[in-house]
């Protein structure tokens, strides 16, 4: 027991960064399973963010009533930034949502209440480890949940074969508005709690950087499967300290890891567990 | 003030014109955003400032690192794009094993370059005399510059509509499937493409490097989400869209900051992106319109 | 007093006044500390690679050569085995934190040196104030650093530390009456510089008739430099790090601007005028380190950084080479732990650094004068 006692004193930030990218992976997870290539995750987190902080540092609210209205916060942009993107498709929508996540970045980077580029410091680090990893649980249990559901069905379908879901009655236009409320919700969480257990925010800390990250952390891990988004997460966010001891070849040792895992393990990491054909079409 | 602001914008918007067009035509033949077109950018402009240091002529280092960024833009595709076509591994793959590849030309470029910035110590472009043409100054450096970006996507044209290639190319990107039936050598198109692609983004990588006498490892990252914009704007897999898009991206920059709303220009840029793409997704000039699933 | 008080008083005044001199007495090279023979590994966290990577290569490039003076005796750490563990961060945020951790927790490391960035000092700082953990930035000038707690100090002036000397020296000498300002709005450091620019411009009863913005990473300041000409300013204020600093000085030469240009401690880099060109003659920099300055250590600092590296320090390395100079007297004093590192950084009075004569404020900021420059041909000179 001491030596796990022992072994959290060492990397608490570390355990604690896992949990919050495993969050953040499961969110652009949603919107793939869905067929959409919608990269606006990292906003979303930056915009929770900022709404959590703001509420926080300016206005002295409970920090589990910030967390509340930053998730509301994001999924509702979420859900409105779904209108205007609705017939989009694959890679105009995935620049479009990019597009949206360089407009969230300027404005944060302007605006005098987000600390403009100089960012919000004085954060008060109080999301412990549980809080983190109890809402991953939550995460994972409510879309475990939802994959029970004909919803998930219609999801499904959506990303196979848009006609035929269309043709079977489903109304494609929620089901992709749904979907990107809730990868906003959940990148909302994420991006709540990371307001919480950071001292400091940034603009930078949400723009296409971020989004990339958390792009290749779902395509490693496997595109559609959640349990994928979060070992990718885990591992990479594990890997630069695993490899520390490459100094200077750290940069290119991740270039090839990337290229190998993608060319040799079609799956991602979690077809390395599954048997059967994967279905990979995004 | 105007004047010379809008001639701000047409040298900047070559420059652009000539990246962005390199995006449009591995998307147009190949459906895939090539992230790492700007690592190659970077990488020509690192070349071209070996040459130059080692006594070539400027002329001369240009056009070899704008052919060497081609040959790396073939190496890309053989590395991490043509693996994935044989599993049909759709599109957001291919996106994620171009990151891979840009993180390694980088990674390559620091090793060899460090990270220090460089600069064109010949050719007299610290010292090019200012060309005061009524209300406008420039100067030759600036002046070549943009007759070289604007004399390449020229040439470009010209090769997709004259030549056998430029034919064969076009009908890839028109229906793969379709063009592969009429005995197009689908693998050596591909290779073209690329190397057509990418040479003219490393051209502009150098050119950038030439105008600013500043070549760093970067220097590709401003305007690899901005070439984004353009070829939205101008309409995925139209050339001509790419060329117009750039000079309208270069002028929005431009005037953004001319109107004293500089902090806002990458707002501006990607909110009239955005506002082209849900009005009208095909862009200026796409044929392509909305893609269905 | 009777005689007995008197004998008494005199011999403990003599003993104060012995263990004063023994405390006080400046060490001499290689002199034998309290903690000669003793192993002190200093933890550095810098971003070796990555976008801050041109600003962290410097800075480990110091340390470096920190360690090698320090093996040859001309750092003196009191015959302690004193080195620098610099660890790359990557200019990645989680890998600051996570290194600060790993420091932190090994057992055996008493300080930490660094981050590069403000930003990443923000993020990492917290963690140590809260155990009382010994850091010490180098190049985090934002406002608010060291007010992060009781055991954050610095090394490097911060920006308001060093511009209103700036400007007051230069308005002294040139009585301009209108200025434009230009800084990059999408970095701390440089919005920063041009916040404290402008107000400190005003203050002078300077008019400021233009503001300009820029990103970090641009290259064409042509339009904004256009609006500012077209505003005839006396005097540009800069606001940058070195890339932007000086293509801004190019390209307003090339635009044909007269104005004066004045900078901050961005543009106190080795090579601006070689890569700026013949229009950064002149330009004024206020600055924390000078190349040229006479300090015992400076003039061979400059010298052995130049040979093994082929290019002369910056202030990035000059502030990291003379954090291991604090730190260095704090060991030869015969600080190990990180208690001792830190009630040793609490008393030091002033030690002789490549910066010059420097200590701390009760803030815990660096108490030392900025250096007004200016850029000639083959570097820089006083600014007069």
């Amino acid at each position: 027991m001491n030596a796990l006692a022992d072994f959290y004193a060492r990397h608490s930030q570390l355990i604690d960064q896992i949990g919050i990218n495993a969050v953040l992976a499961l969110s652009l997870s949603v919107s793939l399973q869905a067929g959409q290539l919608a990269l606006a995750q990292a906003a979303f987190m930056g915009i929770a963010a900022y709404v959590s902080a703001i509420l926080t540092l300016n206005y002295h609210w409970p920090t589990a009533a910030t967390i509340l209205v930053a998730v509301i916060a994001a999924a509702v942009v979420g859900a409105a930034l779904a209108y205007p993107v609705r017939r989009l498709r694959g890679v105009f929508l995935a620049i479009a949502t990019i597009g949206f996540g360089e407009i969230v970045r300027v404005i944060a980077n302007n605006l005098g209440v987000t600390g403009g580029a100089e960012g919000m410091s004085g954060l008060p680090q109080d999301a412990n480890t549980l809080a983190i990893y109890a809402s991953l649980a939550v995460v994972a249990l409510v879309l475990f949940l939802l994959s029970r559901t004909k919803f998930a069905l219609a999801v499904a379908l959506v990303r196979e074969d848009e006609h035929a879901a269309r043709g079977v009655g489903v109304d494609v236009g929620t089901v992709r508005t749904l979907s990107l409320a809730l990868g906003g919700a959940i990148a909302g969480l994420a991006g709540a709690l990371y307001a919480h257990s950071s001292a400091f925010i940034t603009p930078n800390d949400f723009g296409f950087e971020r989004m990339e990250q958390i792009l290749v952390w779902c395509v490693i891990g496997g595109v559609t499967s959640p349990v994928g988004a979060v070992l990718g997460a885990a591992g990479l966010s594990v890997l630069p300290e695993l490899i520390r001891f490459l100094a200077d070849y750290r940069e290119i040792t991740n270039g090839i890891i990337l290229l190998l895992v993608i060319v040799f393990v079609p799956g991602g990491l979690a077809s390395l567990w599954r048997r059967g054909p994967v279905r990979v079409r995004v | 003030m105007v004047a010379q602001q809008l001639l701000n914008g047409l040298f900047l918007g070559a420059v652009y014109a000539l990246f962005a067009v390199g995006y449009t035509l591995v998307f147009g033949v190949l459906d895939i955003l090539n992230l790492a077109h700007a690592a190659i950018f970077t990488a020509s402009a690192f070349v071209a400032f070996s040459l130059a240091a080692a006594g070539v002529p400027l002329p001369l280092a240009f056009l070899g690192a704008a052919a060497v960024g081609g040959i790396l833009g073939i190496l890309l595709d053989r590395v991490a794009f043509a693996p994935l076509r044989r599993r049909n591994a759709g599109t957001l793959v291919p996106l994620i094993s171009s990151i891979g590849v840009a993180i390694i030309i980088g990674a390559v470029l620091r090793g060899i370059y460090g990270v220090d910035e460089k600069h064109f110590t010949t050719g007299g472009l610290d010292t090019a005399p200012a060309i005061h043409l009524g209300p406008v100054t420039f100067t030759a450096v600036e002046l070549t510059i943009f007759v070289a970006a604007v004399a390449l996507m020229v040439v470009l044209s010209w090769v997709l509509r004259a030549t056998t290639l430029g034919r064969r190319i076009r009908a890839v990107a028109a229906d793969r499937i379709a063009a592969a039936l009429l005995g197009v050598d689908l693998e050596r198109t591909i290779a073209a493409t690329f190397f057509i692609a990418s040479s003219l983004g490393g051209a502009a990588g150098v050119l950038t490097g030439l105008e600013y006498n500043s070549v760093t490892l970067d220097m590709g990252s401003p305007i690899e989400l901005k070439g984004l914009a353009i070829i939205i704007l101008g309409g995925m897999g139209s050339v001509t869209g790419a060329v117009i898009g750039g000079f309208i991206i270069g002028a929005v920059e431009t005037l953004s900051i001319a109107a004293g709303l500089s902090e806002w220009r990458d707002a501006i840029t990607f909110g009239v992106m955005f506002v082209i793409l849900v009005a009208r997704p095909s862009g200026l000039f796409g044929k392509r319109a909305l893609r269905q699933a | 007093m009777n005689r007995t008080s008197v004998c008494a008083l005199a011999l403990c005044s003599i003993g104060a006044i012995g263990a004063i001199v023994a405390f006080a007495a400046p060490s001499g090279a290689a002199s034998k500390g309290p903690a000669a023979g003793k192993t002190v590994h200093v933890g550095v966290i810098a971003d070796v690679t990555g976008g801050a990577g041109v600003y962290g290569t410097p800075q480990k490039n110091a340390y470096e050569l920190a360690n090698d003076d320090i093996k040859a005796g001309r750092i003196d750490a009191g015959g302690a085995n004193l080195t620098f563990d610099v660890q790359d961060a990557a200019s990645d945020g989680a890998q600051v934190v996570n290194l600060m951790q790993k420091f932190m927790t090994d057992g055996s490391t008493p300080l930490v040196l660094g981050p590069t960035l403000s930003g990443e000092a923000f993020k990492a700082f917290p963690i140590a104030a809260r155990a009382s953990f010994p850091v010490m930035g180098t190049s985090t000038t934002a406002e608010g650093v060291t007010a992060i707690g009781p055991s954050v100090f610095r090394d490097s002036l911060a920006e308001s530390q060093v511009i209103p000397t700036t400007v007051k020296r230069t308005h002294d000498k040139w009585h301009y009456k209108t200025a434009a300002v230009i800084f990059g709005d999408d970095n701390a450091f440089t919005k920063t510089d041009g916040d404290i620019f402008t107000r400190e411009l005003k203050a002078a009863g300077v008019d400021v008739v233009d503001t300009e913005t820029f990103h970090i990473k641009d290259t064409d300041f042509q339009p904004a430099l256009t609006r500012i000409e077209s505003k005839h300013p006396d005097v540009i204020a800069i606001g940058a790090l070195f890339p932007e600093a000086t293509k801004i000085i190019q390209q307003a030469g090339k635009l044909g601007i007269k104005a004066h240009m004045i900078g901050g401690n961005g543009l106190n880099a080795p090579d601006m005028y070689s890569v700026a060109g013949p229009s950064a003659q002149g330009t004024v920099v206020g600055a924390a380190w000078y190349s040229g300055a006479k300090y015992p250590s400076n003039l061979a600092f400059v010298k052995s950084y130049t040979a093994k590296y082929g290019k002369g320090p910056d202030q990035f390395a000059a502030q990291s080479y003379a954090a291991a100079q604090i730190v260095a007297d704090l060991v030869a004093h015969g600080a190990t732990t990180k208690d001792e590192m830190l009630s040793g950084l609490r008393n030091v009075r002033v030690i002789q650094t490549v910066l010059g004569p420097i200590g701390f404020d009760p803030n815990r900021d660096v108490k030392s004068s900025p250096v007004i420059l200016s850029i000639v041909k083959d570097g820089f000179t006083y600014f007069h």
